[in-house]
């Protein structure tokens, strides 16, 4: 506890200044990158698609390594996949 | 008055917005509770939905928000009104409109599971109201793009200091982009790099100018020095009107941008727009903060700099041109938007900030206060066109903000070039970005109608050539105040909408409905008066003339600020039946909030 409250007061001026610069310069590029890589992984979950339904469309040896890959990520991409969008959704 | 005062005015207002009003409301009418669960912890996705720091956040929204916007608003309504009128609105509009309006669009994006405002609108509201709104976006995205490329287009050409600069700026973004993408490299070395040699550029932007006015005159040659299009403006001769002329050089200057703005279009965002953003971010920021410092301690170091030259007040209504209107209500509460008050402010924090807020006490903060500091960016450029000459409004404010940056030492020529680069940088930056939104809102919109729309290069191009044909038009204040009614008329929109979700959950509503109501009969009432003005001053005295590019301009300006009307009355429409459908409710029993895991 000591040492997080040390930690915090470490941070104190510097590290607000620090976060402010970064969230003006770098957080958007950063959110890209990672909107990349959710893209990127929806396609993994295209491939692994029959081996999750347990239905095998693609040759299955390939899908099937990736499946553990893909099986942390399920969570996530029914929520990307299932939410409700429009056009006004690119502009965050 | 001095800038020091108006400095202390600008921290006064802040600080007193801040702690008693905009806190009384976030903790008796909105009740924040911090154990409360947001949409960023409860569906977090590591994308979209996702917690996060509120300095960081902070810092986010509030450059996302903060751009050309009340940069040029403030130096336009100044030059019309006087400064008194401008600092007046900027102080009223943030302090009762402005915050409220950040706060709420985000706050009703986390009570609202995160969704946008249309899609809220959709539930709320109507179905239609999506629909238009969808419209109202693409029109209101076309006219902001088009006054940035105008105004931009006429300082490169009449500023030749400049261009070397901007060239740089895009080489330097490329080359960020490979930088960091490609090659690797790290983030620290690339952006010393690229920064440090795009400011060389634009410090050494005085020793080139001799080039690109020769360059100028070459293209201005082409056509034997006469101009290609003459037409009537308003606006010129001391706003009593006479004829402009379009010279090859502002076409071509026009056409670059264009250009500049088609490639970060099209071109992957990582390849080009996002780094000329990044390093186009350091060269404006350093600008401002020497500038706003500056302009607190020039009264102490370089008192010359630092004292009002513009007139206070310059009448109630400052004709523009022979049949003109230019009243202080409605056109000044839309010619200063994004200082006191702006739609793109709700509509981005609905979507963009308020999926990453990790806790509820932070909606204050981040989305109160960005508004308010971006309320004293407003302030600045407020205070660089009132301590500069009184020449055109953008070398006006180029020079007072130069003088601002000369107190610390920078020669005042070296200052001046930096100040007239950081405005086209801002300008430059926004409009690429305002290009890319803009055709895949049209791709979304007409992709089923008209498939071809669908390709990026037709999107591009649809879009790029309408923003020619608006900007062609030539009456640079009328497009900037149909800009100004377009967002501030968002802005009233997403307070409606707020309203009425206040209504429907039982909360007091006075705080959001009365500045919707204010800012809806006022941006309506500002774009009938520049229908009027269009159609008076520019189309029927060119169409007398048998002058054909302007009417056809200012036709197709007359005619999307009627569609907006006849959209905001649709949707200001179902607003007031769906308020008064939750008013006749009865108030919904609390419901416990999802704690926080």
């Amino acid at each position: 506890m000591a040492n997080e409250a040390k930690a915090k007061k470490k941070g104190g001026l510097l590290g607000i200044f620090k976060d402010i610069v970064y969230g003006m310069s770098s957080h958007e590029m950063t959110r890209h990158a990672v909107r990349q890589r959710a893209s990127m992984e929806h396609l993994f979950i295209l491939i692994t698609m029959g081996d999750l339904l347990g239905v095998p469309i693609l040759p299955p040896y390939y899908s099937l390594r990736l499946l553990p890959y893909v099986t942390p990520q399920i969570a996530g991409w029914k929520r990307r996949m299932l939410r409700e969008r429009d056009v006004t959704d690119i502009l965050g | 008055m001095n800038t020091l005062l108006a400095v202390i005015i600008g921290m006064l207002t802040v600080y007193l917005t801040y702690t008693r009003y905009a806190r009384r409301i976030d903790r008796n009418v909105i009740q924040s509770d911090p154990k409360r669960a947001t949409p960023a912890t409860l569906y977090m996705d590591g994308v979209d939905f996702m917690p996060t720091n509120k300095n960081i956040l902070f810092g986010y929204h509030f450059k996302s928000i903060a751009a050309a916007g009340p940069i040029v608003g403030a130096i336009v309504a100044a030059n019309l009104w006087g400064w008194l009128p401008a600092i007046i609105w900027l102080v009223l509009g943030v302090s009762f409109i402005g915050w409220a309006s950040d706060y709420s669009g985000i706050v009703i994006s986390i009570r609202n599971d995160g969704n946008s405002l249309s899609a809220i609108a959709h539930r709320l509201v109507s179905p239609r109201s999506r629909t238009i709104l969808f419209m109202f976006i693409f029109f209101y995205l076309l006219v902001g793009a088009s006054a940035f490329v105008g105004i931009m287009a006429n300082v490169m050409e009449s500023q030749p200091r400049t261009h070397l600069g901007i060239i740089l700026l895009t080489a330097m973004g490329l080359l960020l982009g490979q930088m960091l993408y490609r090659w690797r490299t790290g983030l620290v070395g690339a952006t010393v790099l690229t920064v440090g040699v795009t400011l060389l550029g634009i410090l050494a932007g005085p020793w080139t100018e001799g080039i690109f006015k020769s360059f100028n005159a070459g293209l201005n040659a082409i056509s034997g020095g006469t101009p290609l299009v003459t037409y009537f403006d308003p606006t010129l001769a001391n706003f009593k009107g006479a004829d402009a002329q379009i010279m090859p050089s502002l076409l071509f200057w026009a056409i670059a941008i264009c250009v500049f703005c088609y490639a970060g279009s099209v071109l992957p965002i990582w390849r080009m727009a996002q780094p000329v953003v990044y390093v186009g971010f350091w060269i404006s920021a350093l600008s401002i903060v020497l500038g706003l410092v500056g302009a607190a301690l020039a009264t102490f170091i370089k008192p010359e700099v630092a004292q009002f030259v513009l007139p206070a007040f310059k009448g109630w209504n400052p004709q523009l041109g022979p049949a003109g209107i230019m009243p202080l209500w409605p056109m000044l509460f839309v010619t200063i938007a994004c200082g006191a008050i702006s739609g793109w402010h709700a509509l981005f924090g609905s979507v963009g900030t308020a999926r990453q807020i990790e806790n509820e006490a932070d909606m204050l903060p981040v989305g109160g206060g960005s508004m308010l500091c971006e309320f004293l960016l407003g302030l600045l450029a407020l205070l660089a066109v009132a301590v500069g000459s009184k020449g055109a409004p953008v070398g006006a404010f180029a020079t007072g903000l130069g003088g601002f940056i000369s107190v610390w030492g920078v020669p005042l020529q070296y200052a001046t070039s930096l100040a007239f680069a950081a405005f086209i940088v801002i300008v430059l930056v926004v409009t690429q970005l305002l290009f890319r939104v803009m055709r895949v809102t049209l791709s979304e919109w007409l992709g089923d109608v008209i498939p071809p729309v669908r390709s990026q290069h037709v999107s591009s191009f649809v879009c790029i050539a309408l923003a020619i044909l608006v900007v062609m038009t030539g009456t640079w204040i009328y497009l900037w105040q149909l800009l100004g009614g377009a967002n501030q008329l968002m802005a009233a929109l997403a307070l409606l909408l707020v309203t009425v979700w206040l209504a429907s959950v039982g909360k007091s509503w006075y705080y959001a409905g009365l500045p919707a109501v204010f800012m809806y009969v006022t941006t309506i009432a500002s774009l009938l008066v520049t229908s009027y003005n269009l159609y008076f001053n520019v189309y029927q005295i060119n169409l007398a003339a048998g002058r054909v590019v302007p009417v056809i301009g200012s036709g197709l300006m007359v005619m999307v600020a009627l569609l907006l009307i006849v959209a905001a009355l649709f949707i200001g429409f179902d607003g007031w039946r769906a308020f008064l459908r939750y008013r006749r409710r009865p108030a919904p029993a609390p419901t416990p909030a999802t704690a926080r895991a």
